[in-house]
């Protein structure tokens, strides 16, 4: 297990602009950290819109793109967080760093209050 | 044709009061039937937090007051004056209090569309910096466009009927309002303001020191300064972000609020324990 890992949890209209899987292994490289990116879609179009039942689903089961974030080096690991940040704003709820591990977590709260808290 | 005003002033006959019924005069001229509500005169409790309303559709914990049939009266006019006096820089607790029990109104939000006009007496120039903030979020809930909104420096108790052009405005943010519903014309006809969407002039720094927000529609934007003069450019993108445009909206209540439930669950039993000495400690 690598000393800091979180998960962000995107949910539809969280990101400022499209996360492109291939735009995350340069953002690895530029960082000297690892990053995978999963993505639940559980839409469905009706009347011309993608809609989806949430309510007694579990988070992790409803449609959103999770970008995971690992490291050794907190520098790397924080710098990274902060990119991202930068480019997608920070997620949004309590519960979109939902299965990082508790020093990932931390850091990345952390820097959504100084790089994101709005 | 109905047009109701929303009074948020207790005063009776004050100058909210009068400027709303002035314009309702005006909507009349137009063949509106109108009917005006003293907000002060309904039991207006405060919002439980319980989150029934958001969990389960249209059910609201609160049911001894008049929340609903103030509600019903919105669903019933076909557009609406927002009248409320500015005694600290903001609108009335009474119309705030109304915001706060909009979350039942969250799941309509963005599916009906009503013109709306605002009107604010206040006392001292520049003491009226938040006065739209809380109108257009009370529009934005109920599922009203504002089409105008209109701020008179009045003081005293029914000072305003001897401001004639005042008198002159309200009148004529009736008539609008009337007109409006009949030709379905909601394009926003008061001052262009900053934000693209509430036309309010406030912006808020963000932490990044390159990016502004509008406060109320969370829009943003980038700052700049030419000639002197400051000037705020948001991207037509960006618009499309507002937090209260109908897609954004969905995505809120479907993936910001309703799966919190699961959230809430999972964590029952370290919640019960960890804030069970809240419990014992200072008991209310």
């Amino acid at each position: 297990m690598t000393k800091y890992f979180v998960k962000l949890r995107y949910y539809p209209g969280d990101p400022l602009e499209e996360i492109r899987e291939r735009d995350l292994p340069n953002l690895a490289r530029q960082y000297g950290v690892n990053i995978s990116y999963e993505r639940v879609e559980k839409r469905e179009m009706k009347d011309g819109r993608l809609r989806e039942k949430t309510l007694d689903k579990r988070i992790e089961d409803i449609s959103q793109e999770v970008i995971t974030v690992s490291a050794e080096e907190e520098d790397n690991f924080s710098n990274c967080i902060i990119a991202l940040y930068k480019k997608y704003r920070c997620p949004r709820t309590p519960y979109s760093l939902l299965g990082s591990n508790e020093a990932g977590q931390k850091i990345a709260k952390k820097l959504m209050a100084k790089h994101g808290g709005w | 044709m109905k047009v109701l005003a929303l009074n948020g002033s207790f005063r009776k006959n004050g100058n909210s009061e009068i400027l709303l019924k002035q314009a309702l005069m005006g909507a009349e001229a137009e063949g509106a039937e109108v009917e005006i509500l003293r907000l002060t005169d309904y039991k207006i409790q405060p919002c439980r937090g319980c989150g029934l309303c958001l969990f389960k559709e249209n059910v609201c914990q609160v049911q001894d007051d008049d929340v609903n049939f103030i509600f019903a009266k919105v669903d019933a006019c076909d557009g609406m004056i927002l009248g409320s006096p500015c005694y600290f820089l903001e609108l009335t607790a009474v119309v705030k209090q109304l915001v706060d029990r909009c979350w039942i109104l969250g799941h309509k939000m963005g599916k009906i569309k009503k013109p709306a006009s605002v009107i604010i007496p206040y006392a001292t120039r520049g003491w009226i910096p938040y006065v739209s903030v809380q109108a257009n979020i009370l529009l934005h809930l109920m599922g009203l466009v504002k089409i105008n909104e209109a701020t008179v420096c009045t003081q005293g108790i029914s000072e305003v009927v001897l401001d004639h052009e005042a008198m002159d405005l309200a009148y004529s943010l009736g008539k609008e309002i009337a007109m409006a519903i009949r030709e379905k014309d909601f394009i926003y006809k008061g001052e262009a303001g900053v934000c693209p969407c509430c036309h309010d002039w406030l912006v808020r720094i963000l932490k990044d020191y390159e990016t502004v927000e509008c406060p109320t529609c969370g829009v943003r934007g980038k700052l700049s300064i030419k000639d002197e003069k400051i000037s705020v450019q948001f991207e037509e993108k960006a618009w499309a972000k507002s937090r209260f445009g109908p897609e954004e909206q969905y995505n809120h209540f479907t993936y910001h609020i309703a799966p919190s439930k699961d959230y809430f669950l999972r964590t029952k039993e370290e919640r019960k324990s960890k804030s069970q000495k809240y419990r014992e400690y200072l008991p209310g």
